[in-house]
């Protein structure tokens, strides 16, 4: 195999193990909710019923959705 | 008072729920008394079955060859097979058995939500492109092109067959119950009705109707989830936080279901949880095999997003119809018996809400999407399923790779009616049995099993056969053994008062201890076929992540 198509593999596998990283860090912190650690998300938003806890399973969903659209745009921009 | 009457459920019942697998087994628990004949939920059911027959015979017409049955030809369209994937994946156990547990605890149904969701990211960074580029037909060709192909593909296959024929008992045991609930169809006539139309669209139609069938169940799905969360907040002034607030006045925990804790309070249980969703969604054989539909890498990536997008909405849609079952059904009479109890169970709280914002005409549509739904989870099962009887043993390791085409189709029939029949028979057998165990063990296997093996397969150079063959046996035989020894079968089946271990599902425990005896009997493996394997790690290495060899890039002067 040749130093650039061994390179440009490494990246690409650092790439994909960064991102599953943070995916799961992310996933994982859903758990905070049930630990006394996550006794905050219990708290309301502002004047409404929104719970940090709710918001925060929206919002995670949200960011990865963003992470795999971030993730699409730097696989299309590396095979230019 | 009387709704404190509507929320008492067992805890242990609760977790039956958790997935699309959980619903089938919690649907055993609720009240499956029969219903009365709903004529638009069955008018609007014949519509889509004329709808998906109609599309069966267009696709029979194209489907002549062992490949166009297998993957549609490979002509899917990324947002298409997306489309597909959140059909074959959005269960009418997620539908139902996710907002009956948010009816039940509040936010607490939300774990199973971001459990099912969450995998699909990691589907799309690890193993959309590089599992497109390597394999034809199903994911075992990925492994077996750089690990030892007969033992490992028999390994494999087994646990693929292992993982739908469970599958398929815990659907087929939820469908009867289901229909019979919804429909008033007496169970083995739902069986039988279900297996039917299945054997019609996979049998006849292959991958290209089964594709098709799940897009039309996707649309119909995400259509109507949409008009009741619609419904649910025009009724509420478009606010979600007068919706929560109706919630918590009609719930009996109050402020509570807002937060977590109504239903679980173990941490380490919410991670088993997780661990078995995330990773067990990942290495479902019938989710991968879809991979193998679209043209190329770029389709497939793009199937994982769409797939991403569509279950995610999804999911954020139940977070409405959720709450909105508690603030629009609890409070409401008509939704339950005499003594209390809300018809047909927590599970059913789905329909109510639907009948509450749309009447008999909403109940309908969403009865029929509930039976389309179950209809297009198990054609891609049995799918799955004769394709690694068909295509893994009898061509790849009975034929050496060099089977007559025609036999191997004819095989694949053959495999689709077998497997279609023993539905049918196990649903049967299984019908007053307490299949909670059965239902796990698909979760668990598969990421146990499953994904550590791709995984590694895709990701370490050092994986060898011989570390695959011994992890997938620690894998599969510290599952079994700890779901035996766990609530659902120590405890539930055998009676016993307490469980020698205390959760329900082991793959926190089992998918490590199956990755390290994978990583250590590799690292340890001296023999001949181990320097293959390691060899054949750097020979698809390239392939894996750019779909062509390297002189082939050379060639064309994309790379190097």
């Amino acid at each position: 195999m040749t130093e650039a198509n061994v390179e440009a593999v490494h990246r690409k596998t650092r790439q994909r193990l960064l991102f599953t990283g943070i995916h799961l860090v992310l996933y994982f912190s859903f758990t905070l909710n049930w630990t006394s650690w996550g006794t905050a998300l219990g708290t309301y938003v502002g004047d409404t019923w929104l719970t940090g806890s709710l918001l925060m399973f929206v919002l995670l969903i949200l960011t990865f959705i963003a992470l795999e659209t971030v993730f699409l745009m730097m696989s299309r921009w590396g095979a230019r | 008072m009387m709704l404190r009457g509507y929320f008492r459920v067992v805890p242990s019942a609760l977790l039956l729920l958790w997935s699309d697998l959980m619903f089938a087994a919690g649907a055993l628990e609720g009240a499956a008394e029969r219903q009365a004949l709903n004529p638009i939920a069955i008018g609007m059911f014949l519509l889509f079955v004329a709808l998906t027959l109609y599309v069966t015979w267009w696709a029979s017409k194209a489907t002549k060859t062992s490949s166009t049955f297998y993957n549609a030809g490979g002509q899917i369209t990324g947002a298409q097979n997306g489309l597909a994937i959140a059909g074959d994946f959005m269960s009418a156990a997620s539908f139902l058995g996710i907002t009956g547990l948010m009816y039940v605890g509040g936010f607490d149904g939300l774990i199973l939500s971001l459990g099912a969701f969450g995998a699909w990211p990691v589907f799309m960074f690890l193993f959309a492109k590089r599992v497109r580029n390597l394999g034809n037909f199903t994911f075992i060709d990925v492994i077996s092109q750089r690990l030892d192909r007969d033992p490992i593909r028999l390994v494999t296959a087994f646990s693929t067959i292992l993982i739908v024929i469970m599958y398929l008992i815990a659907q087929m045991v939820g469908a009867g119950t289901l229909i019979q609930l919804l429909f008033g169809l007496p169970y083995e006539w739902a069986l039988l009705l279900v297996s039917v139309l299945v054997l019609a669209y996979v049998a006849f139609g292959g991958m290209l109707a089964t594709t098709w069938v799940q897009i039309i169940k996707a649309a119909l799905l995400l259509t109507g989830v949409t008009l009741i969360a619609g419904l649910l907040l025009a009724d509420s002034g478009f606010s979600f936080s007068n919706l929560l607030g109706k919630a918590v006045v009609n719930h009996p925990k109050g402020e509570a279901i807002l937060g977590a804790g109504a239903i679980f309070s173990d941490p380490v249980q919410i991670l088993t949880i997780q661990v078995s969703m995330l990773f067990g969604t990942v290495g479902l054989p019938h989710i991968l095999m879809r991979l193998f539909t679209v043209p190329d890498m770029r389709q497939a990536k793009l199937s994982s997003y769409y797939a991403s997008l569509f279950i995610g909405y999804f999911y954020i849609a139940l977070l409405v119809l959720g709450f909105g079952s508690i603030a629009y059904v609890a409070g409401s009479p008509e939704f339950f018996d005499g003594e209390g109890k809300l018809i047909g169970g927590s599970n059913m709280a789905a329909i109510h809400v639907a009948s509450a914002m749309g009447g008999d005409l909403l109940t309908g549509f969403m009865s029929a999407v509930c039976f389309a739904t179950i209809l297009a989870v198990v054609a891609g099962l049995t799918l799955s399923g004769a394709a690694a009887i068909s295509h893994d043993v009898y061509a790849e390791v009975l034929k050496k790779g060099k089977p007559d085409p025609k036999t191997e189709l004819r095989l694949t029939r053959v495999s689709v009616f077998l497997i279609g029949l023993a539905a049918v028979s196990l649903g049967i057998i299984f019908q007053h049995e307490n299949i909670a165990f059965i239902a796990t063990i698909p979760m668990v296997v598969s990421a146990s099993v499953t994904f550590p093996i791709l995984f590694l397969s895709l990701f370490w150079s050092g994986f060898t056969t011989r570390g695959a063959m011994y992890g997938a046996g620690v894998g599969l035989v510290s599952s079994i053994v700890l779901i035996v020894l766990g609530p659902q079968v120590w405890v539930s089946v055998l009676g016993n008062g307490e469980p020698i271990f205390p959760y329900d599902y082991p793959a926190l425990f089992t998918m490590p201890a199956s990755v390290l005896v994978m990583v250590i009997v590799s690292l340890r493996d001296r023999s001949d076929r181990g320097a293959v394997d390691r060899e054949n790690y750097a020979r698809l290495l390239v392939r894996s992540e750019f779909g062509a060899s390297e002189t082939e890039l050379a060639e064309s002067g994309v790379a190097s």
